[in-house]
């Protein structure tokens, strides 16, 4: 919910409460003085009438349907009553309510008692009246409220609609940090100024940690390359022995095993990054085919039959390099954990691309191989990355990537969801 | 052929110079950008081997300088920066060839000697090694005027080894420069094997000497 219909709510509720209270309050109020006053008037008429009599009028000409006058035998004290009660409208022909004051007085040495009354507001006409005066009030006092707010969200809530924005259009990789907008509230000014500082911070580590990891890089290949080179000089001096140049050869095994590693992990932290930017679509059936004629080579030669079906012109936006290595890691996956005489079936749809290959159960559950260093065999040439990547490229691109094993196929697809 | 090494890692560079300074290739060598410049204003190289990351100053920068001196030279760049960027930016400047650190020497000496064929010998591609010769412009590779019947990675490991005659070839040069380095090693160890020896069947049958010998336990070498 935004944050001025909230406040317009609550605004709305509080006035809600207010308005009943005070109905309550004035109702009572109100009732109070219309009584007081109606009993200030039946004791002006009687004292009227009381002088009328002193006059000289006779106290029976005065009676009248409001009017009672009995006289009484002897003096007698009693105070003024005053007392509600329900008599007969002569108009309107129903009980209604009525005000009524009894009392006595002596006049002339004789004693009358007197018994006058008149008709009052009722307490349902009070009430109702409260009550329409007081929905007006607060009908008027909500569009009020609207237009205020609506007023309000332009001038009051306009810098901080507009960091939203600008944060929200904000990129990483590529963008500058905004020029948020100055606001004279204090509160935004604060957001702003921290929000900038913020913004820039994580771009500077996002450079420092993109340029440490492609100078680590660097860094770890060139002196791997200087190892490897020396021991490919080595080896070509003829005076080595079988044994050395086995541990030569080992030796050199290892710094190419490391170096891939050191690849992958590069490559991982790149696409975590996001440093590949989304491309201009490619023909992805294209690339497939190039793939595809390498490892069926691969895969002939390993005893393995290799079949594709592959749907031509399919069109994905995807960086080609990493297209190629997402079907290199599926199919040298499926070559790698094959049998003897296995078989190895790749079919490219333009919704999804599958690799499904012959092979031993494996170890653990498949969606865990997705995972870094996860292999199905401890040991084995597979630096267990391959899959980590594969998952990381389709996150990446949006696609969805699965993995199932059921009797004796493995079958891994990767569905593009954006195709 | 006459190469000029640009390389600012010393250890490299002595591997670089060790390895190609034989026979009919020579070597001069620059560790800096100022140096390299200094080197091909004054003589003509026909291949420079440039790596893209100097301490003073932009590899890329340096080609731009390069192609403007000698136009004719070849350019291979060798980086370990597997920036995507740098690779196609160096192939858009005008260099003939990449390659990624950490390379094989012979490798490196292949893709020079291609890059050397392509510059020098256009309309002529030949390469001649004792009665095999090699037609680079229609692939077809001849032993006493007779056409072998090779697969493309066979026709590819021939020239590969012609480029490295004399030179030890360890299984791993050889997967890797067939099948890229995104094929695994141990995988592919056994079908170097099997492409070796039917590129030697094919040899000797058709009348050659079988050049190709194994060395046990590292590799293969073609002595000539």
């Amino acid at each position: 919910m935004r944050l001025l219909t909230k406040i317009t709510l609550l605004n709305l509720l509080l006035a809600l409460a207010a308005f009943g209270v005070g109905g309550v309050r004035v109702y009572h109020k109100f009732r109070f003085e219309v009584q007081r006053e109606t009993d200030f008037t039946l004791l002006e008429t009687m004292d009227e009438v009381v002088r009328t009599i002193q006059s000289g009028v006779p106290a029976a000409d005065l009676q009248n349907r409001l009017m009672h006058i009995t006289p009484l035998a002897g003096p007698q004290a009693a105070k003024d009553t005053y007392t509600d009660t329900l008599a007969m409208h002569p108009v309107l022909k129903r009980p209604e309510l009525f005000r009524r004051l009894q009392a006595t007085r002596t006049i002339d040495g004789k004693t009358y008692r007197f018994m006058v009354m008149n008709v009052v507001i009722e307490q349902s006409d009070i009430s109702r009246i409260i009550k329409n005066v007081l929905t007006d009030l607060f009908v008027v006092l909500g569009g009020i409220l609207l237009v205020f707010n609506f007023l309000l969200s332009k001038w009051l809530l306009g810098p901080l609609n507009q960091t939203l924005a600008q944060i929200q259009a904000f990129n990483l990789t590529s963008g500058q940090v905004p020029e948020f907008p100055r606001s004279s509230t204090t509160e935004f000014s604060q957001l702003n100024t921290f929000l900038a500082g913020m913004l820039d911070k994580i771009r500077q580590d996002y450079h420092t940690l993109k340029e440490f990891s492609e100078n680590a890089s660097h860094e770890i290949q060139t002196p791997l390359a200087v190892a490897s080179g020396k021991l490919e000089l080595l080896l070509d001096t003829p005076s080595l022995d079988d044994a050395q140049v086995q541990l030569v050869q080992d030796a050199q095994q290892a710094l190419s095993r490391l170096s891939k590693l050191g690849e992958a992990l590069l490559l991982l932290t790149k696409i975590e990054n996001q440093e590949f930017a989304p491309q201009t679509p490619v023909d992805f059936s294209a690339l497939v085919g190039t793939d595809v004629q390498i490892f069926a080579d691969l895969a002939e030669l390993k005893g393995l039959q290799f079949s594709s079906r592959l749907e031509p012109g399919v069109s994905l936006r995807i960086e080609p390099s990493l297209a190629h290595i997402l079907i290199g890691n599926l199919l040298k996956n499926a070559i790698r954990h094959n049998q003897e005489e296995g078989w190895i079936r790749v079919a490219l749809s333009a919704d999804q691309f599958c690799v499904q290959n012959s092979g031993p159960e494996p170890a653990v559950p498949t969606e865990q191989l997705f995972e870094r260093f996860q292999k199905s065999k401890p040991s084995g040439a597979s630096l267990g990355l391959g899959l980590a990547i594969v998952k990381k490229i389709c996150t990446a691109e949006g696609w969805a990537v699965s993995y199932t094993y059921e009797a004796g196929t493995h079958c891994l697809c990767v569905a593009f969801a954006n195709a | 052929m006459k190469l000029l090494l640009v390389e600012d890692e010393k250890a490299l560079l002595d591997n670089m110079l060790a390895y190609l300074n034989r026979g009919d290739i020579v070597c001069e060598a620059a560790a800096t950008f100022r140096e390299a410049q200094d080197k091909f204003l004054s003589f003509a190289y026909d291949i420079v081997v440039l790596d893209i990351m100097l301490p003073d100053g932009n590899g890329l920068q340096l080609l731009r300088l390069l192609k403007d001196a000698q136009p004719e030279a070849g350019v291979l760049i060798v980086s370990a920066k597997n920036a995507l960027d740098d690779r196609v930016q160096g192939l858009e400047l005008g260099a003939d060839d990449y390659l990624t650190k950490p390379f094989h020497l012979p490798e490196l000496n292949a893709r020079l000697k291609a890059i050397y064929r392509r510059r020098k010998f256009q309309g002529h591609k030949a390469v001649q090694f004792n009665e095999i010769s090699i037609n680079t412009d229609t692939h077809d590779a001849t032993v006493h005027d007779t056409v072998l019947a090779l697969t493309l990675k066979e026709y590819e490991l021939l020239l590969f080894f012609i480029a490295n005659k004399n030179r030890v070839l360890t299984k791993q040069t050889i997967a890797e420069h067939l099948w890229g380095d995104h094929v695994d090693l141990q995988d592919s160890f056994d079908f170097v094997y099997q492409h070796i020896k039917n590129l030697r069947k094919k040899i000797t049958a058709a009348g050659g000497e079988d050049y190709i010998k194994t060395i046990y336990g590292l590799g293969y070498k073609m002595n000539g």
